[in-house]
């Protein structure tokens, strides 16, 4: 462990990292869409012959324009430093493991980042103070820049997914760096590089239909018209390529991992893995949806498309966003990196010799030198903040209480053994990492649950004896 | 238009009336103004009534009433492929119907959209809503999960506290002294049989209504003159805006439904105590706190029956309100109309919230 265990109660640090990624995403891939969006229609209001429409488009682009500025530059950039803290409160040994392959990926991600940051201040800045090729050239720029972020995150977030076979050769040898490349442009870099593509070209058209909406259709009438058909259109490529690039992408993810995607079908079972399956369903039923809402409401009604119109579009595009990267994050599942680390930290070649040795041996900040507590919680506890927190709360996400409901202490005993042994045919070794210890550590770890799940009965009050 | 097509056309023309209908539709149009959203709630209602046709349909299928009612949905949840999506979207449809015929209800009663002509369109859709949650009560119990066999005892107790006639309809409704397989046929026939048979008709009726005297609208805007109010026509703008709704709460339903599926308890056991926590649905909450308060008053029996008789004397003057504040002049009466609705409100929410605080 490289930092204390950061146990977050009810929630779960998992949703923490969730919550802020969400919320990065929805805004951090409009930066990337919207990026090119702009330059795009201003290149084609430039090409408009008859003066007043053209003023029309420019004056509704340089208030869209604003508004892309102040999202992108401050809820974005804020939100992705806001992942940046939580990874590394959240997950430490996965963060430090990026951390050592793709150093020289995140460098040049700032490098980016800040040209990013820059061109989209002088966008904005220099509507109609300089020469409007010149212009055009600056939302140029920008656009490739923050392609070139998306370019580079996507190699790390892929990465986490499927690691690939020649990385995984030289994991744990110090020379993964050596292999960087590999790692980067791993078996779902490109699929998973064209979906993201899409969702970026449909949020730019979702976040321009929020500006578009707040146009005054009985003022400008062909106007509105235009600019919210045309929004509209950029939702139209990601409609036809994803079924594709999904069924691509699935086709490249280990096919272990891609069973979990079935599990759901036939069981709702609590304690079965079915979430990633109903969230897929999510996904299909609610792109459709958005589709259809934009077609009946904003392409068939351009003039009568108001605000809170603009705003379910807008909502019904989060629920996608959440459903997607909740479930590329459970497909990893039982890795946090693909083949190579358990969800919980573990790395997997060191499951044998924390078996040896103890898991609370290796934890450097639960327990001093000579095994003495320098904590102030228990053996138990330590343990399954460590290697249960991760995905499980007490009462709250997945709360273990619930779960092992009706268990009396042997039987939470033999779900721990069984949950150590791992055996092949263990339904939970699909989804969930062995518990890895000594014997005490199960025993240490039987305990702590089994006084959370059954409780002892409160000692009888004592009066005060006169 | 080809003339293949024309001519098929023409001959359904001929004897349906496509083109008087089409002319009709044409001609119909909405009021546009700042409580327009309000218009959508009735049309969600009628969608999700659909979904729970459809997947209620589904599960006839699968489900059999009587002794392995548990088994049988123990086996749609968990056994038959999408069996689970097709029982969560039956359950959670119900909840969201239930839902939004309440905010449609409270909309056409803010609206006043009660007043001469609608007043049969306001009786029909508070007899809509009765049926509606007799629905839920029935559908409740089918499962026969401890959770459902527990409630519904629950819930038996409320007619039968209605004096002389009440233990008699408790009996009818239970089929016996005891809630078991025999009152899990006799809701299952009511549910699916007596229950469509008495809400299709009068379904039909209020749409026809809607049809006649077209949207109400609320004071304000009929104090405008015509040259003042914005209409939009029904086909197709509005009826695009109508089916976007309709996707939407589709989506919602979908994404209820398999992110939050509906679970199945333990099997009900008549011979263990009732688990903690017993309640009922959040529909019928308002009306159980609002008992339990009065109980708490007038303990015993003259509580029971003034907690039901003045909850009869509340439904009443709720229902007849069309016959009360008649008068298109927003007067005292009207006023007044407007407190009780409000009163209403608050006290539904106030109610409902002491109930959940106060389930353990």
């Amino acid at each position: 462990m490289n930092y204390p265990f950061w146990y977050i109660p009810h929630l779960g640090s998992g949703w923490v990292i969730g919550i802020i990624a969400i919320f990065h995403v929805m805004i951090s891939q409009f930066a990337v869409g919207g990026g090119f969006y702009l330059p795009m229609a201003e290149r084609k209001a430039m090409r408009i012959a008859d003066p007043a429409v053209r003023a029309g488009w420019l004056e509704q682009l340089i208030s869209h324009s604003k508004f892309f500025f102040i999202l992108t530059g401050v809820f974005g950039t804020v939100s992705g430093v806001g992942i940046w803290f939580a990874i590394g409160l959240t997950h430490p040994e996965a963060t430090s493991t990026l951390i050592h392959n793709f150093v020289f990926g995140w460098a040049m991600e700032w490098v980016f980042f800040l040209v990013e940051l820059t061109t989209a201040a002088v966008y904005y800045y220099t509507w109609n103070r300089i020469d409007e090729k010149l212009h055009l050239t600056v939302g140029w720029v920008y656009a490739g820049a923050s392609a070139a972020t998306l370019i580079i995150i996507n190699g790390i977030l892929a990465f986490m997914l499927t690691p690939g076979d020649t990385w995984l050769a030289v994991a744990g040898t110090g020379h993964e760096a050596s292999k960087f490349w590999n790692a980067f442009f791993n078996p779902t870099y490109w699929p998973s590089l064209l979906l993201r593509v899409c969702v970026c070209t449909s949020l730019a058209g979702v976040w321009a239909l929020i500006t578009s909406s707040r146009m005054d259709g009985d003022k400008q009438p062909t106007l509105k018209t235009s600019m919210v058909k045309w929004s509209v259109a950029w939702l139209v490529p990601s409609f036809v390529a994803t079924p594709f690039l999904m069924v691509w992408y699935l086709f490249m993810v280990p096919a272990s991992q891609r069973a979990l995607l079935t599990l759901g079908i036939d069981t709702i079972n609590s304690g079965t893995f079915s979430t990633v399956t109903r969230m897929a369903l999510v996904i299909i039923v609610t792109s459709a949806t958005i589709v259809g809402v934009a077609y009946f409401l904003a392409y068939r009604n351009p003039t009568d498309f108001n605000l809170s119109h603009a705003m379910s579009v807008l909502l019904l595009a989060l629920i996608v966003t959440g459903a997607g990267e909740y479930s590329r994050e459970m497909l990893r599942k039982p890795y946090v990196i693909g083949r190579w680390m358990y969800s919980n930290g573990v790395r997997v070649p060191y499951v044998s010799r924390i078996n040896a040795q103890g898991y609370l041996v290796t934890s450097n900040w639960v327990w001093g030198s000579a095994g003495v507590a320098t904590t102030n919680y228990s053996r138990g506890e330590a343990i399954f903040r460590g290697e249960c927190g991760s995905c499980h709360t007490l009462d709250g996400y997945r709360p273990l209480r619930q779960l092992l409901d009706g268990r009396d202490r042997a039987n939470i005993r033999n779900f721990i053994v069984m949950l150590h042994q791992n055996k092949d045919d263990s339904p939970y070794k699909k989804f969930m990492p062995p518990m890895v210890g000594t014997e005490q550590d199960v025993n240490d770890l039987t305990d702590f649950l089994n006084a959370q799940v059954n409780p002892p009965a409160p000692k009888p009050m004592l009066t005060a004896q006169k | 238009m080809t003339s293949k097509t024309a001519s098929i056309y023409d001959w359904v023309d001929e004897r349906l009336g496509l083109t008087e209908l089409a002319a009709f539709a044409r001609h119909k149009t909405v009021p546009v103004h700042a409580q327009s959203f309000w218009y959508y709630w009735g049309g969600i209602s009628l969608f999700l009534f659909l979904v729970q046709c459809f997947t209620g349909v589904l599960l006839l299928v699968y489900y059999h009433p009587g002794a392995d009612a548990y088994e049988s949905v123990r086996q749609i949840t968990f056994v038959m492929h999408f069996g689970w999506l097709i029982r969560s979207a039956h359950s959670w449809s119900a909840n969201l119907m239930i839902f939004s015929i309440l905010v449609h209800m409270f909309s056409v009663y803010f609206m006043k959209a009660y007043r001469k002509p609608r007043e049969f369109g306001w009786l029909s859709g508070m007899a809509l809503l009765g049926i509606a949650s007799v629905f839920g009560f029935s559908g409740y119990l089918l499962p026969m999960d401890d959770l459902s066999y527990f409630a519904t005892k629950v819930g038996l107790q409320i007619p039968a506290a209605i004096p002389w006639i009440g233990p008699i309809i408790g009996n009818m409704l239970r089929g016996g002294l005891e809630v078991n397989e025999f009152t899990v046929q006799r809701f299952f026939a009511l549910h699916v049989v007596v229950l469509p048979a008495l809400f299709l008709p009068l379904l039909g009726f209020h749409l026809w209504l809607v049809q006649r005297h077209g949207n109400a609208m609320p004071p304000a805007e009929e104090a405008k003159s015509i040259l003042q109010r914005k209409t939009m026509p029904f086909f197709p703008n509005f009826l695009r805006k109508d089916l976007a709704m309709w996707l939407i709460a589709l989506n919602i339903l979908a994404l209820l439904s398999s992110v939050f599926p509906w679970s199945l308890g333990k099997q009900a056991d008549m011979l263990v105590p009732a688990p903690q926590g017993i309640h009922p649905e959040w529909y019928f909450m308002s009306p159980f706190e609002m008992l339990k308060l009065l109980g708490s008053f007038m303990p015993g029996e003259a509580g029971e029956i003034a907690g039901l008789l003045i909850f009869t004397l509340g439904i009443a003057l709720w229902v007849l309100i069309p016959f009360y504040d008649a008068n298109k002049a927003s007067g005292r009466r009207a006023r007044n109309a407007h407190y009780f609705g409000l009163i209403a409100v608050f006290a539904l929410l106030a109610t409902t919230a002491i109930g959940y605080w106060t389930i353990r």
